[in-house]
């Protein structure tokens, strides 16, 4: 009964929903499809908070943060570079000079993926940096997970 | 004799079977709840992700974030809560770019503008030189501009921004004891205007989005310089 008791807890934790963060991009957790044993590619989607921007995955200076999805390859699954889209211009109405790279709205990351026959699920992260039209946000990570079944 | 040492052999050798039996079902029983935890644990992570995939199929999520809705957030002009006007402004000893320690109790009795920034924040960067500016124009009257930078990057890189801005103001590299003394610096750029008391007379979150930017931090630079005599 004890055993018993512990692994509902257990469940029940790894269940639990994770402490909140603030963020100001949302993934869209939507489950895919994919041909198993073939080359194919996922699609993550995310969309970015109204009135905040994103660095773009090439900002335009070195010193800016670039928007990285990590996926950790699982039992099973090979995945390729991921691919991003291209950023729009952005500049600060006080300083309309400096253009900057950026991602607002929904933006989309394809992950090429290799995968045998089955449920999959990967466990991954966003890496960005957050501004709005007068502050920044220091970086931050986003859990991304991803589940895609392979037949 | 013969039959008492029989029945002492029988006992024997049942207390021995006894024994043994007892030792091969605790054992087994041991084994038996080892297999059900395992099961139970592997069902219930399988079915979690089912059940997961299953809801996915169902509605796809993309519930936005709380983010700084809730006040606070220095969108488009408005300033944070000013949770440390009017309160001893924290004290705190950091290292300049090379490495020599610098207290803010060094300034005591000087107005003191501690501004937090970040090389890879974009309206810091845009302020800063109006810092510079200001520095230096309001020296003879012993403003003092002290720029905390909340930055992972090396000092190499934080000093190179600082001189690609022009400026030769203090510049600190901050430490999170000293965030979280200031309330946490959550968005960047903050400034805190330490008057000469050594109260912070006001803190501003963000930028203000046109061009009165720098109208607003002379002015505030002005009520610094004017309040809290010693």
């Amino acid at each position: 009964m004890i055993a018993l008791g512990l692994v509902l807890i257990l469940g029940q934790a790894l269940d639990a929903p994770p402490v909140k963060v603030k963020q100001y991009v949302a993934f869209a957790a939507e489950s895919q499809t994919v041909a198993a044993g073939k080359r194919a590619v996922l699609e993550l989607r995310f969309e970015v908070l109204p009135g905040y921007h994103v660095n773009s995955h090439v900002p335009r200076s070195e010193l800016l943060i670039p928007t990285v999805v990590e996926l950790p390859e699982d039992k099973g699954v090979t995945l390729g570079k991921a691919v991003y889209p291209a950023g729009v211009a952005y500049s600060f109405a006080i300083d309309p000079t400096e253009k900057l790279d950026v991602y607002e709205g929904g933006f989309k990351v394809l992950v090429p993926v290799t995968a045998a026959a089955g449920v999959h699920e990967l466990k991954g992260s966003l890496r960005y940096q957050a501004c709005n039209n007068a502050a920044c946000y220091p970086p931050k990570k986003l859990d991304v997970d991803v589940l895609f079944t392979a037949k | 004799m013969l039959a008492g040492t029989f029945g002492l052999d029988l006992s024997l050798s049942k207390g021995l079977e006894f024994g043994v039996n007892q030792s091969l079902r605790s054992g087994l029983v041991v084994a038996g709840a080892v297999v059900v935890i395992a099961l139970l644990f592997w069902a219930g992570v399988h079915n979690g992700r089912e059940r997961r995939l299953a809801q996915q199929q169902m509605a796809p999520k993309m519930s936005m974030p709380e983010a700084d809705r809730a006040g606070g957030d220095p969108a488009a002009g408005a300033g944070m809560t000013p949770a440390l006007q009017g309160k001893v402004a924290p004290g705190f000893t950091l290292v300049d770019l090379d490495g020599k320690k610098v207290s803010l109790a060094d300034y005591k009795g000087k107005p003191v503008l501690v501004n937090f920034w970040a090389t890879w924040c974009g309206p810091c960067k845009i302020e800063m030189p109006w810092f510079q500016e200001f520095s230096q124009k309001y020296a003879g009257q012993g403003l003092v501009v002290l720029g905390l930078a909340a930055d992972d990057a090396s000092k190499t890189i934080i000093g190179g921004t600082a001189r690609k801005l022009s400026v030769s103001y203090p510049i600190l590299i901050a430490d999170s004891k000293v965030e979280e003394a200031y309330g946490g610096v959550s968005y960047l750029p903050e400034s805190f205007y330490v008057s000469k008391d050594g109260k912070i007379l006001l803190e501003t979150a963000g930028m203000s989005d046109d061009s009165g930017g720098k109208d607003e931090i002379e002015a505030n630079i002005k009520k610094l310089i004017a309040a809290g005599g010693q």
